[in-house]
This record gives C-alpha cells, sequence and structure tokens, in this order.
C-alpha cells in the first residue's frame, strides 16, 4: 500500500511551518499499515512473516536493558563545586583517619601478642622464668617444663579447620536471644 | 636598563613616601596623637614658658597646623583613589599628578611609541554602537566557560578531563550510600581474630632459613648455559604464589567478586542472554557485561563470537552486599546442601561456587518480583571470590568465618 499523501495536510498547514517532517510523523511513515485498515488484531496464524509470538516479558526486559543516553555529567556552579569538594576532602579525611586507627589497633594487637607470646615462652610450668628459679633456688628447670605453654600455643591444632558455624555470623542490630538453635533436627 | 629599573624603583618609593598611605590607614586619632606629639617637640617660635595667654595662642596655632595637616593626610573619598589606595603596589601611569612622576616623565627619552600620530588618531573613531550592530548574533557570553573534554586521550594531552572524585566527571560515581553489616563485622571481628589464629611467634633474633631460588638457574659445564633464562618451576608450569606470614598488614580480606553466568540456550535464543543479564544486575546491583565467546564449537553449536556469557564485577559496598545477601538469604534456603566443595580455589586465593537457577530465583530481588522473569529462563551462575590471600586455605578461613561453610576434602 501506498503511503498516504500528506498533500491535503500541507494544504491547511500553516505557511511557516518548516517541511521537515515531525518525529510523529517520521515514526508513522517508518511503520506503515500492512495490512487493510480492520479494528480486530491481525490473526498472527495467517501471518507467515512474524515467528511464534514473543513473551510480553521478554519484551519488557529488552526494552529496559536499552541503556538510555550517557546522563550529561554534572555541572555545579562555582560554589557548589567549591562545596563539594571540600565536604569530599572531609570524607576522604575522615576516611583515612578511621583506616589509620584501625591500622594502628590492629598493630597494637600484634605486639602485645608476641609479646605475650614470648613471656610464654620464658616461663616454666610455675609461671617461673630461669631468673625467678635462680633466685629463688630452684634448680633448672626440665627440659619440657620451659615454655610448654607457648609450644602448645603454636601447634594450631584445628585452628586451619576454619570456625565453627555457630560463631561464623554477620553482625546485627538485633541478635537473637539464643543465637544457634543446637536442637534442630530434620 | 639597570639605571632605569633603579629609577623606577626609587620614583615607587618615593610615591610611597610622598602620598603616604600609611597615615591615612592609621586610625585618625593615633594620627593625631602622633602629629601632637611631633609639633609639641618642636621647638616653636611663639611659646612661651611664663605666659598662659601665650600658651593658649601657640595652642590655637598648634591645632590650626594639626587640622590643615591632617586635611592634607586624608584620603580622598571617589572610589578611584579608595581602589588604588586597596591595592598595595603603585604605577607611574597612575600618578600622573605627582610632580615627581611628571619629572620622571619629562626625563625619559622621547620616542615614537609614546606620542600618537595626529593623522591617525584623527581616523580612529569610537562608535561602539556601530561596533555593536556589525556583529551577527549575540556576542559570546563574558564568562569563561569551561569544557572537560569528552575522552581521556592518554596523560600528554594537554587536555585533561577532570578526576573520577569530581562531579563534572564522567566516570564520578556517587556514593557509598551505606556502610555493609559485613564489612563492619570484617572490620571490628574478622580481621583481628583471623590475624590472630594465623599468628606464629618467633623468639627475637630469629632468622627464617634460607630457600633456594625459585627458579632454577641452568647447572652444567655446557657453554649454551651461559645466559640463558631461567628452568621453569618444578613440577610444572606453575608458578606458585609465595605466602608470607599474616602480620597485621596482610590479614586476607576480599577485594572484589565476579558473578558470572553462561547460558547456552542463547546460542538459539537471544532472549536467554538478555533474561539472564537483567537477572545479573538485579541480583548484584551492576550492570552485566556480555561476552563473545573466543573459540567455535561444532559440538555445541557455538560459533566464535557469540554473546553467550554475562558477568558482573562486583567491589567495595556491592561486593559486601551481595556476599552478605549469599551468606544470610540464599544459602541457608537451599535444600539438601553441603556447602561450598572443600576443593574448590584456584590455588593462589580465589574461591568460586556456583548457585542453580532455582538458587538463584531464591535471591530476595527475584523472588520478590518473581513473575517479571519467564521463569525457564532464570539462569544459575557462578560466583568467584577474590580474596588478597595467596594460598586457598587462608581464603577458605575467611570465608568460613563470614559464614560459607565448606565440606569434603580441603585440598590447597
Amino acid at each position: 500500500m501506498k503511503a498516504p499523501s500528506t498533500a491535503l495536510l500541507r494544504t491547511f498547514s500553516p505557511l511557516w511551518r518548516s517541511e521537515a517532517t515531525s518525529a510523529t510523523a517520521r515514526g508513522c511513515i517508518a511503520q506503515q499499515q500492512q495490512a487493510d485498515f480492520s479494528s480486530t488484531p491481525a490473526n498472527q496464524a495467517r501471518n507467515k512473516r512474524a515467528g511464534p509470538k514473543k513473551d510480553a516479558r521478554i519484551t519488557q526486559i529488552r526494552y529496559h536493558l536499552q541503556h538510555p543516553l550517557t546522563p550529561r555529567p554534572l555541572r555545579f556552579s562555582r560554589n557548589r563545586a567549591l562545596r563539594h569538594w571540600t565536604i569530599h576532602r572531609a570524607w576522604q579525611l575522615y576516611q583515612f583517619k578511621l583506616r589509620n586507627k584501625q591500622q594502628s589497633d590492629l598493630e597494637k594487637q600484634y605486639q602485645s601478642m608476641a609479646n605475650a607470646c614470648e613471656a610464654l615462652r620464658l616461663i616454666d610450668n610455675q609461671g617461673l622464668t630461669a631468673e625467678e628459679r635462680l633466685k629463688l633456688g630452684e634448680g633448672e628447670a626440665e627440659g619440657n617444663q620451659m615454655g610448654k605453654l607457648f609450644r602448645i600455643a603454636m601447634q594450631k591444632k584445628g585452628i586451619w579447620d576454619g570456625v565453627p558455624i555457630e560463631y561464623a555470623r554477620i553482625q546485627t542490630d538485633t541478635p537473637p536471644r539464643d543465637g544457634w538453635n543446637h536442637a534442630w533436627t530434620r | 636598563m639597570p639605571e632605569m629599573f633603579a629609577a623606577s624603583c626609587g620614583m615607587r618609593r618615593a610615591f610611597r613616601f610622598g602620598t603616604s598611605s600609611l597615615p591615612s590607614r592609621l586610625p585618625a586619632a593615633v594620627a593625631a596623637r602622633k602629629v601632637g606629639f611631633n609639633s609639641e617637640r618642636r621647638p616653636s617660635p611663639t611659646t612661651s614658658p611664663t605666659t598662659t595667654t601665650t600658651t593658649l595662642a601657640a595652642g590655637m596655632a598648634l591645632q590650626e597646623v594639626t587640622a590643615s595637616f591632617l586635611r592634607r593626610l586624608r584620603t580622598q573619598d571617589t572610589a578611584l583613589a579608595q581602589a588604588s589606595g586597596l591595592q598595595c603596589r603603585r604605577y607611574a601611569s597612575s600618578n600622573t599628578a605627582s610632580p615627581h612622576v611628571a619629572q620622571e616623565i619629562q626625563d625619559l627619552e622621547d620616542t615614537d611609541f609614546v606620542k600618537q600620530d595626529p593623522a591617525t588618531a584623527a581616523n580612529l573613531k569610537y562608535d561602539p554602537l556601530h561596533r555593536q550592530r556589525s556583529f551577527a548574533g549575540t556576542p559570546p557570553s563574558s564568562r569563561y566557560k569551561f569544557r572537560p573534554p569528552k575522552y581521556y586521550r592518554g596523560p600528554l594531552h594537554p587536555h585533561q578531563p577532570p578526576k573520577p572524585s569530581d562531579p563534572a566527571s564522567r566516570e564520578y560515581i556517587p556514593g557509598p550510600y551505606s556502610l555493609p553489616r559485613l564489612q563492619q563485622t570484617y572490620t571490628s571481628t574478622l580481621e583481628p581474630d583471623l590475624m590472630t589464629l594465623a599468628y606464629v611467634h618467633h623468639p627475637p633474633g630469629y632468622q627464617a632459613p634460607q630457600k633456594g631460588e625459585r627458579l632454577r638457574s641452568w647447572q652444567g659445564a655446557s657453554p649454551y648455559f651461559k645466559n640463558r633464562d631461567l628452568r621453569g618451576p618444578r613440577g610444572g608450569d606453575v608458578l606458585r604464589l609465595l605466602r608470607k606470614p599474616i602480620t597485621f598488614r596482610n590479614v586476607p580480606k576480599i577485594e572484589r567478586i565476579t558473578v558470572h553466568s553462561m547460558v547456552k540456550d542463547a546460542v538459539s535464543d537471544s532472549s536467554h542472554l538478555h533474561v539472564a543479564g537483567m537477572v545479573m544486575q538485579a541480583i548484584t546491583n551492576v550492570r552485566a557485561t556480555a561476552h563473545a565467546t573466543k573459540k567455535s564449537v561444532a559440538g555445541f553449536g557455538v560459533r566464535q563470537g557469540q554473546h553467550l556469557s554475562v558477568t558482573c564485577d562486583l567491589t567495595g559496598e556491592d561486593m559486601y552486599h551481595f556476599l552478605s545477601k549469599c551468606v544470610d538469604v540464599v544459602m541457608p534456603k537451599i535444600k539438601d546442601w553441603r556447602g561450598v566443595k572443600g576443593s574448590s580455589g584456584d590455588s593462589s586465593g580465589n574461591i568460586a561456587f556456583g548457585f542453580t537457577s532455582e538458587e538463584v530465583a531464591s535471591f530476595p530481588e527475584v523472588e520478590v518480583n518473581y513473575d517479571m522473569y519467564p521463569p525457564k529462563m532464570i539462569p544459575g551462575c557462578h560466583v568467584i571470590v577474590h580474596t588478597s590471600a595467596s594460598t586457598d586455605q587462608d581464603a577458605r578461613l575467611l570465608l568460613t568465618s563470614m559464614g560459607i561453610p565448606f565440606y569434603g576434602k580441603f585440598i590447597n
């Protein structure tokens, strides 16, 4: 079928309108009506060219996956930009301090752990170092008495099996009163 | 030239002194006090120490002197004078009224640049209205408008785009909007715990034993061994990562998560891929990227260049949210699930696990809007957790402490 003539439309349209077709008109021209005019939907079985009917959900998903144009970058006026910059710097500074604090806390913990292990290594079963034993007049400790706790600590039995699932919980605002239902069976 | 410079300097100094901008800046009272002090000390011919009348007269005369002196010192109220006072520098051109300047200008050489040719002066006409009308269209705005370049053209290009932290940048991403619970748990609990678990004590003065070279050199008498590339790693092609002892600086942490889904039905129908991409970006909050197949496989009917898989790369906030969703919502709902296989991992600290399509459907984002997706098209996916640990053992320890169970034989 031929495209409908726009001659009549042009006759009644204002004189100063430009010749360029509007977006709507262009859309109409692009998808011209194939069948004769009818108010009932076209029978799909008769139309050989169109394949099986597509799921409307897929059409929707495809439509929404087509990302629109990249949004234009934000443009701030001078004062707004300065305000943003100030807040950004302040936030960065705050984050930096927070990170430093966490790191230094961790370091302190590490150092005290090292000190504790060193102390454990140097004491015997009674908790006496070699010097204290000398002072108290006790003899030399037997070989396996010295630093026994330290050796047990360094064995690391069961460490690499992982954390028990009862304790491996992400923190919440409102944890349950009884953290784990041990009585649960299937 | 040096003489000229010196002269100009001297001139400037003289101006500064002559116009005396200093007292004009001082409060009037201070200036008056100074002047009064000076005038009192000055020996006056009218002053007589004995009679009071003469003292009075002298006082009046002093007042007269002071007033006239102050009047001279008083700054002009015109805007131009104020502006010139505000400015610290003074220029010869703005002080032509001063006799010193006139003298200096007189002293300068006579050049053609100073004088104007009377013939050209007559020809020059100042007609702003005509000038304005001669412009076609609107004149450009007087305000300076900086437009950053659209594309990055390399570090040596003079026109550089703004930093990604700048909202004017095209790479600007606002946020973070939340502090994920998992991140808080990690910094407050898991990180110190893992450091403590992995701590190995060495007495002071301990020196680690020297190990052999990782890549051995060629030993032998052959002349071809000279300058030859080092031998490959022992027992295969893979050079394993070194495991450094864990200290407070290198406690393993999650770096990023890749969620990947290969949709084999997309070979025949691309709608599977589209639905998969939509599901992926719904559950991860990150735009899905489709990937083209690199090689054609005749057995599967896969041709090179077909887009058959989607991935989402998560970092930061999204990453923590996704993992905590997996641990707290999805994994507990899986039926007869024993956990992640203990043999999972690439032996350099990255551990992967998978979800079937039913499990993906139990993500809260899919679940609330389940009817949006054709149920047969919801894909399964792989989740690859990249950690900063260099061995699978450490990575597994980290993931177990976050609540991901492992089963079976652990292979490191």
